[in-house]
């Protein structure tokens, strides 16, 4: 019974996952409430860098407009809940949006072999950030939406006990449950038979439709999942911020994904959580390193531009596989 | 009527350029089958460069030469980095291209800062049956023209000519025939950045010089190479005349803003098309 256990649940990883659970759960109530916003932020971040890493790991496809399905259930979700729907159902219908979408653009496009996806999907995001820009009759132009209802209830309206459940302390931990979830969603379709075929799909296109994988058919659903992720995302966003606008979602953010997935690890659950967090916190260190005083106005664009330039480089030359691996063959290995 | 010609010039002007930008794509995906997302700043860092030469009192044509010519080194660098190393696969070589564009970017805003630059091409106009034309549109058609038809000397009557379509029609052959593939990559993306600085130096006198517009001209060149399927640089000449033409007629009779529309359009219309004649395009 005791090594039933210690098999099960007592393995390095499983223990680690915890720890990172645990750690991640007690961390939000530490923060002050800019940093909480962060928090917020990096668990929107792993949503969507863990439907672009499967699509990236497992289809090897590459998405220039992961930001566009973000947005895309955004403006779901907030147009939706400002125009009545329930707020969870307007939240629901985030990922539906985004994923319809996908499905539509995807049946056409990933019908060619090669990297087509990669400039498809950037003017997907394009075309997607000029009609958000251009219908200011529905989406608010430039000028943006406000008057996003907020997603959770305010206790005892009007009372003395009154208390907002909105605060980012709160969106912390919705970010959380909702990470979680996309998490083991994804490491029960990877290790599902579709999900196998789908890893057989990365490494031999031919290879894995001789052996009876719907390539074409395959390649769409995990493109189309990886927007509803980050459509799911996206929805969080407009109830967490109350406020959309089209600058919000350049592509640098797109390119920024890319570069959390390549530096976790392409087709990992976890890499794209490791990949998620080491950029935000590079972010927030960059951040702090451009506002010294003395430094060009210019110095926070050149360095995150060099950042994600470099780490995109870098990785690919040195650490192909990402982070995530690396780590564990370097623990694997005995040590001599 | 004047108008449609003005229009229909000035579209073909800026078509030209786009077939250069086009052609780079399609010089290095034939070779190499990397689809190079740092092409636009090839056109971009040309701009600059042109900008601060003019600037040093350096006359046209050595200017706009020094521009092509470290446009064409930056080319192969980008080439050693993305393919030079044995083994690299395909979406590697696409992802560090893209973060080469990020270099570029944070190397452009350190010298030339983030705010729009302007350049002058050729000055003055000329009247032709009525119309007044600005010079430069004349010097981009010029430009291309002749780049073209170099392109076409070079890809069937040169020795070194040759050697790029032997790669690009089997590499593995060329290989056993003693090409070394690897360099003859890095030589098509030199090839790739010398067409994308052209473009730049030819087309940019006539917009705003700035370190993120690369996009624009990348999606607009990336457009023209799909009407060959990033396979035929003629093709891609006929693509982007069709898309510089299409978007001065858009600019000119409807809405300014729809203009960018039409390349973005153009793309996900051509992707389509070629998926249903080609159920599984090579």
């Amino acid at each position: 019974m005791t090594t039933v256990l210690r098999s099960r649940f007592l393995r390095p990883s499983s223990v680690l996952i915890a720890g990172v659970a645990l750690a991640s759960l007690l961390l939000p109530p530490l923060l002050d409430s800019g940093k909480q916003t962060v928090f917020v932020l990096f668990t929107l971040y792993v949503v969507v860098t863990v439907g672009l890493s499967l699509l990236m790991g497992l289809a090897g496809q590459i998405s220039l407009g992961q930001a566009a399905f973000y947005a895309l259930g955004a403006y779901t979700a907030g147009l939706l809940a400002k125009h009545g729907l329930p707020q969870l159902l307007a939240l629901a219908a985030a990922p539906v949006g985004s994923a319809v979408v996908a499905a539509l653009i995807g049946v056409p496009v990933l019908r060619l072999r090669g990297h087509y996806l990669a400039f498809a999907t950037l003017a997907f995001q394009l075309i997607v950030l000029t009609i958000l820009a251009e219908a200011r009759g529905i989406t608010g132009g430039d000028i943006g939406l406000g008057g996003i209802p907020p997603l959770l209830p305010v206790l005892n309206q009007g009372q003395d006990s009154e208390l907002d459940l909105n605060s980012p302390l709160v969106y912390c931990y919705v970010g959380w449950v909702v990470a979680a979830l996309v998490i083991v969603l994804t490491r029960n379709l990877v290790r599902s038979r579709p999900g196998r075929g789908l890893r057989a799909l990365a490494t031999s296109e031919i290879g894995a439709a001789a052996s009876g994988v719907a390539v074409g058919a395959d390649k769409l659903k995990v493109f189309t999942i990886s927007a509803a992720y980050a459509g799911l995302a996206g929805g969080v966003y407009a109830f967490f911020l109350e406020y959309l606008s089209p600058g919000s979602f350049p592509i640098l953010l797109s390119i920024q994904f890319i570069v959390m997935a390549t530096l976790g690890g392409l087709g990992e659950v976890w890499g794209a959580v490791l990949g998620a967090a080491v950029i935000v916190l590079l972010v927030q260190i960059l951040q702090a390193a451009a506002s010294q005083p003395g430094l060009p106005r210019q110095a926070p664009a050149i360095l995150s531009y060099a950042a994600y330039g470099g780490v995109m480089v870098l990785v690919m030359l040195f650490l192909p596989a990402g982070l995530l691996p690396a780590i564990r063959q370097r623990l694997s290995r005995p040590s001599s | 009527m004047s108008a449609l010609v003005q229009y229909l010039i000035s579209g073909i002007a800026t078509g030209c350029a786009f077939a250069l930008v086009a052609t780079g794509f399609v010089t290095i995906h034939r070779v190499t089958g990397v689809v190079n997302f740092a092409q636009g700043g090839f056109a971009i860092l040309a701009g600059y460069v042109t900008f601060s030469a003019l600037r040093a009192g350096l006359p046209h044509g050595v200017s706009e030469l020094l521009a092509v010519l470290l446009a064409t080194a930056t080319g192969g660098l980008v080439g050693v980095i993305s393919i030079g190393r044995r083994g690299t696969p395909l979406l590697a070589s696409l992802i560090i291209t893209i973060g080469l564009g990020f270099l570029f970017y944070a190397v452009e805003v350190a010298i030339w800062g983030d705010q729009p630059l302007q350049f002058e091409g050729v000055p003055g106009v000329f009247g032709l049956a009525g119309l007044t034309l600005q010079r430069q549109y004349v010097l981009i058609v010029a430009g291309a023209g002749v780049s073209f038809a170099a392109l076409l000397l070079f890809f069937n009557r040169t020795y070194l000519g040759k050697i790029f379509t032997a790669c690009a029609s089997n590499a593995y052959a060329a290989r056993l025939a003693g090409i070394n593939v690897t360099r003859v990559g890095i030589a098509a993306f030199a090839l790739g950045g010398l067409l994308g600085g052209l473009a730049g130096v030819l087309l940019l006198p006539l917009r705003s010089l700035t370190f993120d517009s690369d996009v624009d001209l990348a999606v607009n060149g990336f457009a023209a190479a799909i009407f060959g399927g990033l396979q035929r640089p003629g093709a891609a000449l006929v693509g982007g005349l069709v898309i510089g033409v299409a978007e001065a007629l858009v600019a000119g009779y409807s809405h300014a803003s729809y203009q960018k529309g039409v390349s973005l359009v153009l793309i996900v219309g051509i992707l389509v098309w070629q998926a249903s004649r080609r159920p599984q395009a090579d």
